[in-house]
């Protein structure tokens, strides 16, 4: 019999990037770059335990956004031309490094893995990726679960709920009509927790979600469990939270296993190293270099000096950390469950991007660590929160403390100089939605095609990832850009529809531009 | 793609005396290319590497390009907020706990200047690029930032002013701003009955301020406000409410799942991963440090760290450096319909019967057979070329 639970919880997530106007859009490759790098070595992967009847359970967050572009036919075939590009590349890299073994079999490895991503995406789902994912989770083997429409952080949209209750509606509409279901779980948008909140989830059918380690243990009364059981929100809503141990584990830079030496080195790509006129075609049009994913070094150790890749090598450094991984997880358990007298749940969650694109090996991690706990030991047992909730349905009643999971534990990262400028302008638009759907409680015709693209402006305006980018500092322009596009947009619909002089071909021109939520219902924002 | 291999492919221009008429094998050039690729960086202070290729150079300036746009993008931002107001910036000195880049100090002290003109409307007014610089509200919101600090940010329209003055006259004159910080934990906030209050006195220009409340668990308000010469408070306009998060575990403990204070510490201590046997003390030391930690989305597979132009490089390792390395070109052409191969590997033509082939070259001998057979295979050429690569 089992002594505890291990929760994984991958949340998958990137901002609605899509520039029909441009050709080549440097942004897009943000999309891209995880559906080679991360989305499809993991769904291939679920996809392998299940043929090989290994019993596991995952969790997966998948943002509204992901999905919405997942599913976008104008990214769907741009995916398809940009892996195409790859695999020409990768058959040069070929033929250039034929008298050098040691990156000629790296080239090789790249070109299977182009051709083995083109044949998934093409040939085996038609595209369509989200149905990979459905599948698992149809299978019983993966818990998907929602998250904000557009990534919002909620603990700053305090002054304006409406918009909480707008990102949570519109993200479960979504969900119901992608995977036929109800959702039970939310990853809030950067684990960002606000009290009362859950409340808003309550209203929309959402069962649980998570928090960061201090939103628990924080919390009032205090937990009796610490982080290893979930508590319920008066609400009646679950609140699972993050256990740090197995977290550093996998994310902290100086102790995480992917920084491990062996493993592939990220910043070494040969759009930054090779002859400018040589990879020219396959970086950015305007001559901008940029990763193409084809990286040969290894991270080698604290140099400048970095060693060729060796995959044999990264994956018996793959497995070894899956072992360890386990072998850590199953002390914490036993221990745990002296202490606390009550089977722990150990809460894991982390960035789905993570695996595969930062830490190359990660999705063949999940697959050493999936099969070694279903078939090395009985200590552990991987489960989802619904299935928890079934088996334990009496938990402590708690409210959480405000909390992420971001830079110091609150809303520092997204409130700074670099970005608080964004509020005020968000807020206003937010109170305006809130005006127009009092004004307009049952708009027809145009002024509800108007209307609904007002809201979607909103939410495409609130995402989270704006002000995140705006600190770290990269792609700053392309964040402030898009902050102001949508708000100046917000405006002058707001201004149109109470004008009653909307532009119908302005309209149908960003309609088909920011086209997010086709279904969306700007009585949402309520 | 067809295409872009012809392109990739051409890397020297052909001249239409290169394109020989003949028989069997018009003409099997090749053409031995050394590429000294010496990519030279310096930090942005040095004068950058003199030695650089022009490609570098180009490249270069890409970089230095999109840094600059960055910057100006900032910069346009920051002055969307002023530029309404028609007066120079000036600068408030906004109370930050963060030490950040250059253009995030900057940003912190470029604030819009007050009264400000309601700038969306009319809607004729509105341009398309420049988000407003104010609503037309007088409004001052709040928001938490962690347990000890509060943001806030205001809008006050020059109505207002005009208001004040009319009943106040000449007392406004010496009136200093204020934001007033009451504590208004567990109360009904009636503006008369707070548990006390703290006065922040702000530059008139500025436009938003973080506040150090310094109390987890409590809750707050924000009056914006004038100070009279002779003591008199006026608000000019009152804030939302919040409530700052705990900063440590609560002390109430309910009775139905109670625990003990030192099971308690052993189980926070698990929970932040530090093991057993803390202190109280410890533990508070412990959750801060664990705070501090990256240990999410901020910490590495940001999508901005994923493309574009900025490369992180570990910081110690920005100083001068170099790196050679060499590829061979070698190219050709045949007849349309030959059988190429180069070292038994074979190639395909181009329509026009021309091939190029880039090699990696590392250091030692390539001996490169190129062997050319017609396609009813009773013709044969074979030239050889050998390379040698030696570094010093």
């Amino acid at each position: 019999m089992e002594k505890g639970y291990l929760c994984l919880v991958l949340h998958g997530h990137l901002p609605y990037v899509r520039h029909p106007e441009h050709e080549d859009f440097l942004e897009e490759d943000w999309l891209y770059e995880a559906i080679t790098e991360t989305y499809i070595p993991l769904a291939a992967t679920f996809e392998s335990l299940i043929r090989d009847s290994i019993d596991f359970r995952m969790t997966m967050g998948m943002s509204p956004t992901l999905i919405s572009m997942l599913l976008d036919p104008l990214l769907q075939s741009r995916y398809q031309q940009h892996i195409e590009l790859l695999i020409e590349l990768a058959e040069k890299e070929v033929q250039r490094t034929c008298w050098q073994p040691e990156f000629n079999r790296l080239a090789r490895m790249y070109l299977d893995k182009f051709k083995f991503a083109r044949w998934f995406f093409v040939d085996k789902y038609q595209k369509n990726l989200v149905t990979a994912f459905k599948n698992v989770q149809d299978a019983g083997k993966l818990e998907i679960i929602t998250c904000g429409a557009t990534h919002g952080y909620f603990p700053l949209m305090e002054v304006c709920k409406a918009s909480v209750r707008a990102q949570v509606r519109t993200a479960v509409d979504q969900y119901k009509r992608v995977f036929g279901r109800q959702p039970n779980g939310i990853w809030l948008p950067e684990c960002g927790y606000n009290p009362h909140d859950d409340e808003i989830l309550l209203e929309n059918g959402i069962r649980f979600f998570f928090v960061d380690t201090h939103g628990v243990l924080h919390g009032t009364p205090r937990p009796k469990y610490g982080v290893f059981a979930p508590v319920f929100c008066k609400s009646g809503v679950a609140c699972f939270a993050r256990d740090v141990e197995s977290s550093k584990q996998v994310w902290s830079a100086e102790e995480g296993y992917p920084g491990d030496f062996w493993y592939r080195d990220f910043y070494r790509d040969i759009g930054f190293d090779l002859d400018f006129e040589y990879i020219k075609p396959y970086i950015h049009k305007d001559g901008i270099r940029i990763n193409t994913g084809i990286k040969y070094y290894r991270i080698t150790g604290r140099t400048n000096d970095k060693q060729p890749y060796v995959p044999e090598m990264a994956r018996e450094k793959a497995a070894e950390h899956a072992g360890n991984f386990m072998f850590n997880r199953q002390k914490q358990a036993e221990y745990l469950f002296d202490v606390l007298q009550k089977k722990p749940i150990i809460v894991s969650p982390y960035d789905a991007e993570l695996f595969g694109h930062w830490w190359y090996e990660g999705p063949e991690w999940i697959n050493f660590l999936l099969r070694k706990i279903a078939c090395d030991q009985n200590v552990i047992k991987t489960i989802t929160p619904s299935e928890y909730l079934l088996k334990f349905p009496r938990n402590q009643v708690i409210t959480p403390s405000m909390s992420s999971w971001g830079w110091k534990g609150y809303s520092e990262y997204w409130l700074e100089g670099s970005n608080d400028w964004v509020y005020r302008h968000l807020h206003k638009a937010s109170e305006r939605m809130s005006e127009l759907v009092r004004y307009f409680p049952d708009a027809q015709g145009l002024p509800r095609r108007a209307l609904n693209q007002a809201l979607r402006e909103l939410l495409l305006a609130q995402s989270s990832d704006w002000a995140f980018i705006m600190k770290t500092g990269t792609h700053v322009p392309y964040a402030v850009q898009r902050t102001k596009d949508h708000i100046l947009r917000f405006t002058k619909l707001y201004m149109q529809v109470k004008d009653n002089a909307i532009d119908e071909p302005w309209l149908s021109g960003i309609e088909s531009t920011d086209n997010i939520f086709p279904d969306i219902d700007y009585r949402f924002h309520a | 793609m067809g295409e872009k291999m012809l392109r990739a492919s051409q890397t020297r221009p052909k001249t239409s005396s290169e394109r020989m008429s003949g028989n069997v094998m018009k003409k099997c050039d090749t053409f031995v290319e050394k590429k000294a690729i010496a990519a030279a960086k310096s930090s942005a202070k040095s004068t950058a590497a003199k030695s650089a290729s022009l490609k570098e150079k180009k490249e270069k300036s890409t970089i230095r390009k999109a840094a600059l746009e960055r910057r100006r993008s900032l910069l346009e931002t920051l002055r969307d907020f002023s530029s309404r107001s028609g007066k120079p910036e000036k600068t408030a000195p906004l109370q930050q706990l963060e030490k950040g880049g250059r253009l995030v100090e900057q940003s912190k002290y470029v604030t819009t200047l007050e009264p400000s003109e309601p700038a969306v409307e009319p809607r004729g007014k509105q341009n398309g690029h420049h988000l407003p610089a104010g609503y037309g509200d007088n409004r001052i919101v709040i928001q938490v930032r962690d347990p000890l600090w509060l943001h806030a940010y205001w809008e006050l329209t020059a109505g207002k002013f005009d208001a004040l003055h009319l009943e106040f006259g000449a007392l406004l004159n010496g009136a200093r701003r204020l934001l007033r910080v009451y504590d208004i934990t567990g109360i009904f906030f009636d503006g008369t009955n707070a548990h006390g209050y703290f006065d922040v006195e702000i530059n008139p220009e500025a436009n938003s301020w973080y506040l150090h409340v310094g109390n987890p668990g409590r809750s707050y308000c924000v009056d914006i406000g004038l100070l009279l010469t002779n003591g008199r408070f006026i608000t000019l306009a009152r804030s939302n409410f919040v409530t700052t998060p705990l900063a440590g575990p609560s002390w109430i403990t309910d009775e139905e799942w109670m625990i003990v204070e030192e099971d308690f510490n052993r189980l926070y201590g698990l929970s932040v991963g530090f093991g057993v046997g803390l202190s109280s003390a410890d533990i508070k030391r412990q959750i801060s440090k664990r705070l501090k930690q990256q240990l999410s989305s901020g910490a590495l597979s940001s999508p901005g760290a994923s493309a574009g132009v900025q490369r992180g490089k570990p910081e110690h390792e920005r100083k001068f450096w170099l790196v050679v390395n060499t590829e061979l070109i070698v190219y050709g052409a045949t007849e349309p319909d030959a059988q190429l191969t180069v070292q038994g590997r074979p190639v395909r033509l181009n329509k026009d019967g021309t091939f190029s082939l880039r090699f990696s070259l590392p250091d030692g001998e390539q001996v490169i057979p190129v062997k050319a057979v017609s396609a009813d295979k009773v013709d044969e050429r074979v030239i050889t070329p050998i390379v040698t690569r030696r570094t010093e």
